[in-house]
């Protein structure tokens, strides 16, 4: 029967369209159909405001999401490593994703997940920081971005700021609020 | 389709200096750093889709217009379309350097560029099936080499994945999103770039070589597992994360499985040289053949090990994995890409090879480059992973420690771009050149035989 094969290209592409499709269903569809929680969001999750999905757009144009995850893996040192002043960081629960469009889990750790950390640091550490992060850390090669503190009179900068202390905060993990602003 | 080829090598050219100028920013991250144009956030993607679909995609739709009409004796269906679709491509790719550059983007991985360059690709990429298709139904020679089916299927997987990758995702969000764009990325590389990469190889190894290629069996067993099984494996990318288990066992079980489409085609790769050692050594378009299926081998191996729950709790989110891609990339299916070119351009401009020696040069230099890019990448990448394992050591420790590793690095990275731009610069005095040139390449039957 394969031998036929050899002569026959319609056989030959529906075969492999086929064959694709079957492993495509059974991994792309079917788990946003069995999968709840890939689509309703976590409990007590509220939406973007405006200025939080402004500075999300930035976090997007500027390729922050290459070097930094959002995702606290269900490993040990994960929750570990990114909780903050002695709290282990929760592990990331899909429920917690559904409001991001395009999601922001990333792949790359060139620089510490960022799931968690909404409210670790202050407004002012931020700006020093993204002005130019060896300022705060040396040895850090995050680059710089002083146009994201200058451009449209500082608004950029308060827009991501108030993206970047969002993160983490529907799983409201500090037992003391202890959330800088 | 000698423009497929002329465009494609200047886009490696440009793709392959951003590439070097991202390196040195992780050795100096200041270096370039306060102009928003250039800063890493957008020079990533323009690397990675420069050379993706700048060069890798157009060299391999090139060549493949160059070697469907000879697998199937009759000529290119049409001339006319297959200059539309270069014109097309072009078109997106120069637009694409722009949007980039300029920030703007879709935020997913391999899908940055915005939505009317989506469907620019799309339909130079239905133009192109229609060519090769025509091709193939109007052809001469009955029996189907190995190479038409992995272009056929290439045409028709490359559509289904790219569209659920640029467009369908655009419907859905957070992890339900990430599932569809590691299933886009990840087929990318093995339904788009493996299926091209290997008719390529599949069809110059036996020629360069001047055997038949080994076996007939071996390489229907590989195509049909491979279109089977490749498909299940994206969500591998999110193993430990917050995906449900059942889909990472199924995603590890296949990535595992990969092992056996990987095999034959290594073992049909080998098998066709065997006992032919000695022309590789003389022949520069061998060395990148053989070089290309040993990194392919090498990167195939990695990829079910990576996706085991303990090695993957190491090496993922490292520069490991970046070392592992760029072998994919790079190691294999450019170097496959690069001794198709170096065999075809004479053959187009009717000219020899400008120069072997060069060409020789040029294989040294990126084998050299690419094997001190990914042992670096691999060996800081795993260390570095196994600090991160210890919640003891602040994380900015670990990137310090990276320091020596990214210098190795962006050394490799000069010596890469070193060998294309003699690559570029062979095949431009090919192309246009004067008569010179020291020896004949290969110049065997135009479809190799099957044993
Ligand atoms: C080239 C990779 C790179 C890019 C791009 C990058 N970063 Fe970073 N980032 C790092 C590294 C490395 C660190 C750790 C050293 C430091 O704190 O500077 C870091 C640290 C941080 C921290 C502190 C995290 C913590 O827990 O201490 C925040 C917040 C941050 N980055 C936000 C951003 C934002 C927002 C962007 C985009 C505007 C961005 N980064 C782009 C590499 C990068």
């Amino acid at each position: 029967m394969f031998h036929k094969l050899d002569f026959n290209a319609g056989w030959v592409a529906v075969g492999a369209l086929l064959f694709f499709l079957v492993g495509a269903t059974l991994t792309t569809i079917l788990p946003q159909m069995s999968e709840a929680s890939w689509t309703t969001p976590l409990e007590g999750s509220r939406a973007y405001s405006e200025q939080e999905l402004r500075g999300k757009a930035i976090y997007q144009r500027e390729g922050c999401w290459y070097c930094h995850t959002q995702q606290i893996r269900t490993l040990e040192a994960d929750t570990k490593r990114y909780g903050w002043r002695g709290v282990d960081a929760p592990i990331s629960l899909p429920g917690e994703y559904v409001r991001d469009a395009p999601h922001v889990l990333g792949t790359r750790r060139a620089g510490p997940d960022l799931a968690r950390v909404g409210g670790k640091y202050d407004k002012s550490w931020h700006k020093t920081h993204f002005n130019n992060p060896r300022d705060l850390v040396p040895g850090s090669v995050m680059p710089p971005f002083p146009w994201i503190v200058t451009d449209n009179g500082g608004q950029d900068l308060k827009n991501l700021i108030a993206y970047i202390q969002t993160l983490g905060r529907t799983r409201d993990w500090r037992p003391d609020d202890d959330y800088e602003e | 389709m000698r423009w497929f080829i002329l465009s494609s090598i200047v886009f490696f050219v440009i793709t392959a200096t951003v590439g070097l100028l991202l390196s040195l920013k992780f050795v100096w991250p200041e270096f370039m750093g306060t102009a928003k144009w250039l800063t890493f956030g957008r020079l990533r993607p323009l690397h990675v889709n420069g050379i993706l679909f700048g060069w890798l995609l157009a060299a391999d739709m090139g060549l493949l217009f160059y070697l469907v009409p000879r697998l199937c004796g009759n000529k290119l269906w049409s001339e006319k379309l297959g200059l539309m679709t270069v014109g097309l491509f072009d078109l997106v790719i120069l637009g694409a350097v722009y949007t980039t550059l300029s920030g703007q983007t879709q935020g997913l991985e391999y899908a940055e560029l915005p939505l009317v360059l989506d469907v620019g690709v799309t339909l130079a990429w239905v133009f192109f099936g229609v060519n090769i298709f025509g091709t193939i139904l109007t052809r001469k020679h009955k029996k189907i080499y190995v190479s038409l089916w992995y272009t056929m299927g290439a045409v028709i997987w490359t559509a289904a994945v790219y569209i659920t990758g640029n467009f369908l995702v655009m419907f859905a969000t957070g992890v339900n999103q990430a599932n569809l764009n590691w299933f886009y990325v990840h087929n990318a590389v093995g339904l788009i770039f493996t299926p091209l990469g290997l008719a390529i190889a599949y069809y110059f190894i036996p020629l360069a070589v001047r055997e038949p290629l080994y076996s007939h069996k071996l390489s229907m067993i590989g195509f049909w597992s491979i279109s089977f099984i490749y498909v299940w494996t994206g969500a591998h990318h999110m193993i430990h994360g917050p995906i449900s288990q059942w889909l990472q066992t199924v995603a590890i079980l296949f990535s595992v499985m990969l092992i056996i489409p990987v095999w034959t085609v290594i073992v049909n790769f080998f098998g066709t040289v065997h006992g032919r050692w000695d022309r590789v050594r003389q022949d520069p378009i061998l060395k990148f053949l053989m070089a290309g299926t040993t990194f392919y081998l090498l990167t195939c191996l990695q990829g079910p090990m990576h996706s085991l729950r303990t090695v993957n709790a190491i090496v993922s989110k490292t520069d490991w994995v970046v070392g592992h891609a760029h072998m994919a990339v790079f190691g294999a299916f450019s170097f496959f890409a690069i001794a198709g070119c170096l065999y075809v351009v004479p053959l187009l401009s009717g000219r020899k090879l400008h120069s072997v020696k060069l060409a020789d040069n040029t294989f040294w230099l990126m084998m050299v480059g690419g094997l001190i890019y990914f042992v670096s990448l691999w060996i800081g990448g795993f260390m570095q992973g196994l600090q991160w394992n210890d919640p003891s050591i602040p994380f900015i420790d670990t990137v310090r420690f990276m320091r020596p590793f990214w210098i190795a690095r962006a050394f490799s990275g000069v010596l890469i771009l070193a060998g294309t731009i003699l690559f570029f610069y062979n095949l431009i005095r090919t192309f246009g050149g004067t008569a010179g040139g020291e020896t004949t390449t290969a110049v065997g039957t135009p479809v190799p035989a099957t044993a």
